[in-house]
């Protein structure tokens, strides 16, 4: 009986070692393992050997299973891991071929500069606001000491639609319109689409503005430096800086016109910059007392200043946009580049 | 505004470079927009002596010189003919770069060299203007006293720059050279010079000649003078330099000296020939209705009273202020002038320069507020000029009515105010040395600044003016040096974003992911756009502009579906394909016609696709994913929109509301804007979904039993809708359904004519128990009978 088994174990260990798939490996395992394996059958046949053999012969048999066992699974270990290697080896990507589904499409970059101005001052404390683009006459121009006939007038071309009622030509007439109702201290931007009456390469009969108004008892030109300089670090990167030009608007005083260093060159002087490495960029001031007198504010007590900033300028200066026409023809080919 | 480097030395003594002076005008707010140097081409360009003139060798046209140009003499072939030994000629060497673009370089000319040309007037940019001949056809011949060897821009003088200036509006005392040359000496600290305003007059009184009546409130001042034995010939050469310079054409001594005193002091003058004045009766009154003037741009003009003119005793001679009749204007015949010196209301002449269309120098001039105290200056100037030039001979005196006086104000201002307006604090010395430069008396009393400001800064008010004078000198540059804080002392304030613009940037997000691009539209339209579109409701009243530029972007459109249509059609023009876009707008609502209020102005969504295998039901989905942002309840119907396809299209209704649209473009609409049918367009109201931003939950908990599926396929009618069905089934299942969805359709000859299979998946489940076979049997036969009972369908 221990000559069987001895037997059997080799037989065994032998055929193992031509077993090449899993398939035949099973077939092993039962052969010698199964219910009515090799092996087992020995076992069965444990009652016919005799009492005193027994623990020699069951300890034998135990060897010989647990060799067997351990070195049928260190096969099917192995031959699980080849059989995982060849599907990995059989199964491959090109990973150069086209992706699927639905591509992402784009935010227009006027918006995406607009997002961006916007969220940079709510984050500074300014509310947003939005008004009507049909505008009166009162609040496009005498609110913001535009006096009809006045030489400022000329500065903006207007579409009018009856004597009285026009396309806003800026969105200053919000400022009055919210001094009107809002009680300071406040800080709003007013995003939105402005008109006039002209049309080049650099100028679009429709456009976009921010205006910006904070009225507090105490805010000064100071203030309004400090906050623009924030605002284009963070539209164009840290290392920006502004600087202040004096300049004249009706509904500020004193009035001044904000140029950055050129986000192209650097301030090195290029194209775009005409050399100078500056663009201008905003206009912007200390809120005229007039036209806080005007729509009821105290210009005793409450001081204020204002910005409108051009959107589509920021967007072109951002973007390497040439011509200013390029943004409203909504052509992809120029829209995805911009994903 | 255009002024010259040696024009304002003429008032300042400047001591900095044309350049440096730029830079600095432009940093106290005197925009120099552009710097001319008139040698800038005039550089590599020597006088120079021809010595020798020889045939050339091979080409009969040409001529081989020997030209001497002081260091050297050099070899020049020319085709040149008015070219002769010994005279003097411009030289252009290499590297000469002129003004009409040709550069100059050592080269042979069939087969001889020349070490350059010889210039005409017109190649060094002069004309007689600046020397006599330059504007002959040929080569500039020049004086024998030019030295050979010299720089032209030196020999010819040509060394001005010059400076053209953006001057804001408030500013009109900066419309002239004196003016400019105030702020001149208040950046470099100087005091102006005193302005020759001397004049010999020989002739007899004023008053013996011209009688002058002012009829009129809207001529603040008139003065005039008398000059006899006028000369009318070409003016000297500095004065029709100066006014080359600055881009005005010299004409003759008169009219030159009326345009030399605007440019330089900033008045309009006028000059009529006397001879042509009856009794040189000069009346300034508004005309009557039917008068009529032809004026020197020969347009004929009818007047009436909102027109001022200056007439004589039968006739309007000039449209005040604006332009000059033919019928009294000095010509080459006059022998006397009467020289008029006004000013006059800016709106009045304003009106009338817009009413007529007519710009003039003057009118321009007049339009941004001439200072009453300045006719006296400009006129004397004028006379100064004519005494100068020797042109005529001047009366004593001079007339002058004047209705308004225009004194020095005091104006009272406070040292702590401008400081809080500044932010900063400025030295009460340093406000009062600046304000001193700029011709503002300054004195400090504790707090006080005690200005005495001039008629000519009309624009200085109050603190702020002030505070600006200050600043632009003082230098906005200090603010960088501080070091201060943002907001130091101002209220804290909560910044908010507008609740709508939120919502939009939600579904904007949404539709970028879903490949969609974002576009910019104009909000004007044409006004037909309503037939291309099929609208036949209320949106066919547009708000219409009175001055569109073109008729296609004239009126403020009523739907937003025209720009996203158009924009497809420009993609497909180009070949572009798989189109998705979309826009965020407003259309614009009249409240009445004609409209008399403002419109209502409604924020909308609009998106379209022209995309191979995108059908309704995509747009479906994106619909319903959009709305699934909001906590709006809505229902579908067919839409009632035009422009979409009338059975493939849905109307968003929300109550009483219909809050959007969607659906396929009407075959009619997408012939007429030259797009295929299958394109699919949707609109959606913001107003009002805005309103449902803030989204609740109720969750009910997870079943822990076991989700039976069952799949049932209906043989029904096609008009039977899949909401009927689907929602049959629902209600037959009671409270064990957990879903029920439609699969599949199908459709054959073999279901007949008129029918569909639809195959619809159940999902039963329980929240308290594992459903048995015999219960879910149950509900599907129960779903079945129902199903049979209510639409006729059979079990497939």
């Amino acid at each position: 009986m221990k000559e069987q088994l001895l037997k059997i174990k080799e037989d065994a260990l032998k055929e193992l070692g031509g077993v090449k798939t899993l398939n035949e490996l099973n077939e092993l395992r039962v052969k010698y393992l199964g219910k009515a394996g090799e092996l087992t059958l020995i076992l069965r046949g444990m009652r016919d050997v005799a009492p005193e053999q027994r623990p020699i012969i069951g300890a034998l048999v135990n060897e010989v299973r647990e060799t067997l066992e351990s070195a049928i699974k260190e096969q099917n270990d192995k031959l699980e891991l080849e059989a995982l290697n060849a599907r990995l080896a059989s199964e491959r990507a090109d990973i150069t071929e086209p992706s699927k589904g639905s591509k992402r499409g784009a935010l227009h970059p006027v918006t995406r500069v607009l997002d961006k101005l916007i969220s940079s001052c709510v984050d500074m404390g300014f509310s947003v606001v939005q008004g009507p683009e049909v505008e009166t006459d009162y609040y496009n121009f005498e609110a913001m000491n535009i006096p009809k006939n006045h030489p400022a007038r000329d500065m903006q071309d207007s579409f009018y639609i009856t004597e009285n009622l026009l396309l806003r030509t800026h969105t200053s007439p919000m400022q009055a319109r919210e001094l009107e109702v809002r009680k300071p201290p406040f800080k709003i931007v007013v995003p939105g689409a402005t008109y006039r009456n002209d049309s080049d390469s650099t100028h679009s009969p429709v456009f976009h503005q921010m205006e910006g108004l904070v009225v507090d008892e105490h805010v000064s030109m100071a203030d309004l430096k400090i906050m623009l300089n924030e605002l284009m670090k963070r539209l164009f990167g840290e290392s920006t800086k502004t600087r202040f030009r004096p300049a004249f608007f009706p509904f500020t005083e004193p009035s001044i016109e904000l140029d950055v260093t050129c986000p192209t060159c650097h301030g090195e002087g290029c194209r775009i910059c005409k050399g100078t490495g500056w663009l201008e960029l905003l206009g912007a001031g200390v809120v005229n007392p007039k036209v806080l007198e005007m729509s009821g504010v105290d210009s005793k007590k409450y001081k204020g200043f204002a910005f409108g900033i051009g959107i589509e300028r920021l967007a072109m200066v951002l973007n390497g946009v040439p011509d200013l026409r390029t943004l409203f023809k909504n052509d992809i080919r120029f829209l995805n580049q911009m994903r | 505004m255009k002024v010259t480097y040696n024009w304002l030395k003429e008032f300042v003594d400047i001591d900095i470079s044309a350049e440096e002076l730029a830079k600095r005008l432009t940093n106290a707010g005197m925009e120099v927009e552009e710097l001319v140097y008139q040698n800038e081409h005039l550089h590599h360009v020597v006088v120079g002596k021809i010595l020798k003139i020889d045939r050339h060798p091979q080409a009969d046209k040409l001529v081989v010189c020997q030209v001497d140009i002081g260091s050297e003499v050099t070899q020049i072939v020319t085709a040149a003919t008015n070219v002769f030994e010994g005279a003097l000629v411009p030289v252009s060497l290499a590297g000469a770069d002129l003004c009409n673009g040709i550069k100059i370089e050592k080269s042979k000319l069939r087969g001889v060299d020349s070490f350059g040309m010889f210039c005409s007037g017109e190649e060094l940019g002069i004309d007689d203007n600046y020397i006599e001949g330059a504007s002959v056809n040929g080569i500039l011949i020049l004086p024998e006293d030019f030295v050979v060897g010299t720089a032209i821009d030196k020999a010819l003088d040509l060394d001005d720059v010059i400076f053209d200036i953006g001057v804001t509006p408030n500013r009109s005392d900066c419309m002239s050279v004196i003016g400019i040359a105030r702020e001149v000496c208040a950046v470099l600290g100087k005091t102006m010079k005193e302005i020759d305003l001397s004049y010999k007059a020989n002739g007899d009184d004023v008053n013996n000649h011209v009688t002058v009546n002012v009829l009129t409130d809207n001529c603040h001042r008139y003065m005039a003078g008398y000059i006899r034995d006028v000369k009318i010939e070409r003016s000297p050469m500095w004065v029709r330099r100066r006014l080359n310079a600055v881009g005005i054409k010299p004409i003759n001594t008169l009219v030159d000296i009326t345009n030399y005193v605007l440019v330089e002091m900033g008045q309009p003058l006028h000059a009529f020939d006397g001879a042509l004045l009856v009794n040189n009766h000069i009346i300034v009154r508004q005309a009557e209705k039917g008068e009529r003037l032809e004026c020197l741009n020969h347009n004929e003009y009818s007047l009436d009273s909102e027109v001022m003119v200056i007439a004589d005793e039968e006739k309007p001679v000039v449209i005040a202020g604006v332009i000059g009749g033919t019928n009294s204007c000095i010509n080459e015949n006059t022998f006397c002038c009467v020289l008029e010196s006004a000013v006059f209301d800016l709106k009045s002449i304003r009106l009338t320069s817009k009413r007529y269309g007519v710009r003039t120098d003057s009118s321009a001039r007049y339009e941004k507020g001439v200072n009453v105290a300045s006719a006296e200056d400009g006129i004397k100037r004028a006379l100064h000029l004519v005494d100068k030039m020797g042109c005529g001979t001047i009366s004593k005196g001079l007339i002058d009515l004047k209705q308004k006086e225009n004194e020095t104000r005091r104006l009272e201002g406070s040292i702590n105010e401008i400081d809080k307006i500044l932010g900063i604090t400025v030295e009460p010395k340093i406000m009062k040395r600046i304000l001193d430069g700029l011709s503002i008396k300054t004195e400090i009393e504790g707090d006080k600044l005690i200005c005495e400001v001039p008629p000519y800064r009309e624009d200085i008010e109050n603190n702020n003016d002030l505070a600006e004078e200050i600043i632009r000198f003082y230098g906005y540059d200090k603010y960088d040096e501080l070091g201060l804080a943002l907001f130091a002392n101002a209220s804290v304030t909560e910044g908010r974003e507008l609740p709508r613009m939120s919502l939009e940037n939600k579904m904007k997000n949404v539709l970028v992911d879903n490949g969609f691009y974002e576009t910019l539209n104009f909000s004007l339209c044409p006004p037909d756009v309503c037939d291309k579109l099929l609208i036949n409701d209320l949106r066919k009243e547009h708000v219409t502009i009175t001055n569109p530029i073109s008729e296609d972007i004239s009126c403020l459109r009523t739907s937003m579906a025209h720009a996203l249509l158009v924009d497809l059609e420009t993609n497909l023009k180009v070949g572009n394909e798989d189109i998705r876009l979309f826009e965020i707008g407003r259309t614009y609502h009249p409240k009445e016609l004609p409209v008399r209020h403002l419109p209502i102005e409604k924020n909308r969504l609009s998106f379209l696709v022209n995309e191979k295998g995108f059908d309704f039901f995509h747009m479906k989905g994106l619909v319903e994913n959009l709305l699934l942002i909001t906590s709006v309840e809505y229902k579908l119907v067919r839409s009632k929109e035009n422009y979409l396809h009338p059975n493939i299209s849905a109307d968003i209704i929300c109550g009483e509301n219909t809050v959007g649209c969607f659906g396929k473009i009407h075959p009619q609409v997408a012939k007429n804007y030259d797009v295929d049918a299958d394109t699919y367009y949707g609109e959606l109201d913001m107003d009002y979904l805005s309103q449902y931003q803030e989204k609740g939950y109720c969750v009910k908990a997870v079943s822990k039993f076991p989700i039976v599926e069952r799949d049932i396929a209906v043989v029904v009618d096609e008009d039977k809708t899949c909401e009927e069905i689907l929602g049959a089934v629902k209600s037959a299942c009671g409270n064990l359904c957990y879903s029920v969805n439609l699969f599949d359709i199908y459709r054959s000859a073999t279901l007949g004519e008129g029918k569909k299979s639809m195959a619809i998946k159940i999902r039963l489940s329980s929240t308290d128990h594992t459903l048995k076979d015999d219960e879910v049997n149950g509900v599907i036969n129960k779903v079945l009978k129902a199903l049979q009972f209510r639409f006729g369908a059979v079990l497939r």
